[in-house]
């Protein structure tokens, strides 16, 4: 990228045409992570949104084989459960969970299995060079309660579609091409059978070596920017801006992402007056410590959380 | 419980549909044949995909874990019985 002359806004010339194209592939193939359209917002808020927990979290990966790894997870805590009333109702659960994974380059499966039954399950199978199909699954004991997601990812040369079926009749697609080697836009339509409701969104992308800007708009009524600044190699800050225009729900937040050589330290502070951090500290090769905690000063809901990881 | 008895229940108007159906297009007139039958097939077409996603619900909330160990159990290099089950 150091070589490459940032095109002008005007169309380039014919001549670098071929130069300018090139580059985009090979930028799209080279991003940090891969921009499928929905991961356009994801990848920037990886620093915002960690997995905070609240309660007792143990995790064990074992490595069988280079492809195959079991992970035994327990934890203990509350768990809060929605509810109509400003007030949040937390019960205490406590369950084991048992995980097998294998990744082949060509065919991924991923399971957590419960203790109360309830199983998660992923595959991505590379049906052809550029055809992949994902597959998720929530399948619990309940009736009604399962559900499934099925997309049909197609990679073209710079550009990506998708097709997505789930259950409850719910149909999609997207697309997102790169317009230029860091600005990629993409589009996005939906048909929810089952709620009888419809949506097209758009989405545009602006990402260079030391920031990533995206912004996205849905006709569900949602507006969400974000930008992420990598300060340096240690340090990236991210800020992130959502708006939904129907129901004029405002929120903002602004946090930090430091990695450091032994440890990662994401924080954030929100504008509904939550604050989150999120510490994953390496004690040793293979050993993790995990803490974490949210404090929503407007709820006054107070979530402390400890874990530790053993194995990769 | 609750659930199958309205599972029960529905499987019961969906046959009473069909034999009024099949009355109906017995008693109706010759051009009516047609569209009954395809009512009829989408019909038998939504019940077996239907009993299809909910057989093939069952299979994957069963079968799932143990196919994925299956595989990775047979893959190189060959992990062993043991290592499978000690928690070390």
């Amino acid at each position: 990228m150091a070589t490459l002359v940032p095109p002008a806004t005007t169309a380039p010339p014919a001549a670098s045409k071929p130069t300018v194209i090139e580059p985009e592939k090979v930028d799209y193939l080279n991003l940090p992570c891969p921009i499928p359209y929905e991961e356009i917002h994801r990848e920037a808020l990886m620093s915002l949104k960690p997995e905070l927990f609240e309660g007792m979290r143990f995790d064990f990966t074992k490595v069988l084989n280079p492809r195959f790894v079991l992970s035994h997870s327990l934890f203990m805590g509350p768990t809060e459960i929605p509810s109509q009333s400003s007030e949040t109702i937390k019960i205490p659960t406590a369950h084991y969970e048992f995980g097998a994974n294998f990744l082949d380059p060509r065919l991924m499966l991923f399971g957590r299995l419960l203790t109360d039954g309830r199983l998660n399950a992923r595959v991505k199978v590379d049906l052809s060079e550029n055809l992949t199909l994902k597959a998720n699954a929530q399948l619990t004991n309940e009736p009604h309660m399962s559900q499934g997601m099925a997309n049909f990812d197609y990679k073209g040369k710079d550009y990506r579609s998708q097709f997505q079926l789930g259950s409850g009749a719910l149909f999609g697609a997207n697309y997102i091409q790169s317009v230029t080697p860091n600005l990629s836009l993409g589009g996005e339509v939906f048909w929810a059978g089952q709620h009888r409701k419809s949506g097209i969104g758009y989405a545009a992308r602006y990402n260079t070596d030391k920031m990533v800007a995206t912004g996205q708009v849905a006709s569900t009524g949602m507006v969400a920017l974000s930008y992420v600044h990598k300060v340096s190699e240690k340090v990236s800050l991210a800020s992130d801006f959502m708006y939904n225009y129907m129901s004029r729900d405002v929120t903002a937040s602004v946090g930090y992402d430091y990695i450091l050589r032994q440890c990662r330290l994401r924080g954030k502070i929100d504008s509904n007056g939550c604050t989150a951090a999120f510490l994953e500290e390496r004690l040793n090769m293979g050993l993790n410590f995990i803490l974490s905690a949210e404090i929503d000063h407007r709820k006054k809901d107070y979530k402390f959380g400890f874990g530790l990881t053993v194995g990769e | 419980m609750r659930i199958e008895k309205r599972e029960m229940a529905s499987k019961v108007l969906v046959k009473a549909k069909g034999k009024a159906g099949a009355k109906g297009s017995k008693g109706g007139s010759g051009g009516a044949n047609e569209s009954n039958r395809w009512t009829n097939t989408s019909k038998c077409v939504k019940d077996w995909s239907t009993w299809a996603i909910k057989k093939a619900k069952v299979v994957t909330h069963y079968g799932f874990i143990p196919l994925v160990i299956v595989i990775g159990m047979n893959s190189e290099p060959k992990p062993s019985i043991y290592q499978l089950l000690s928690p070390v």
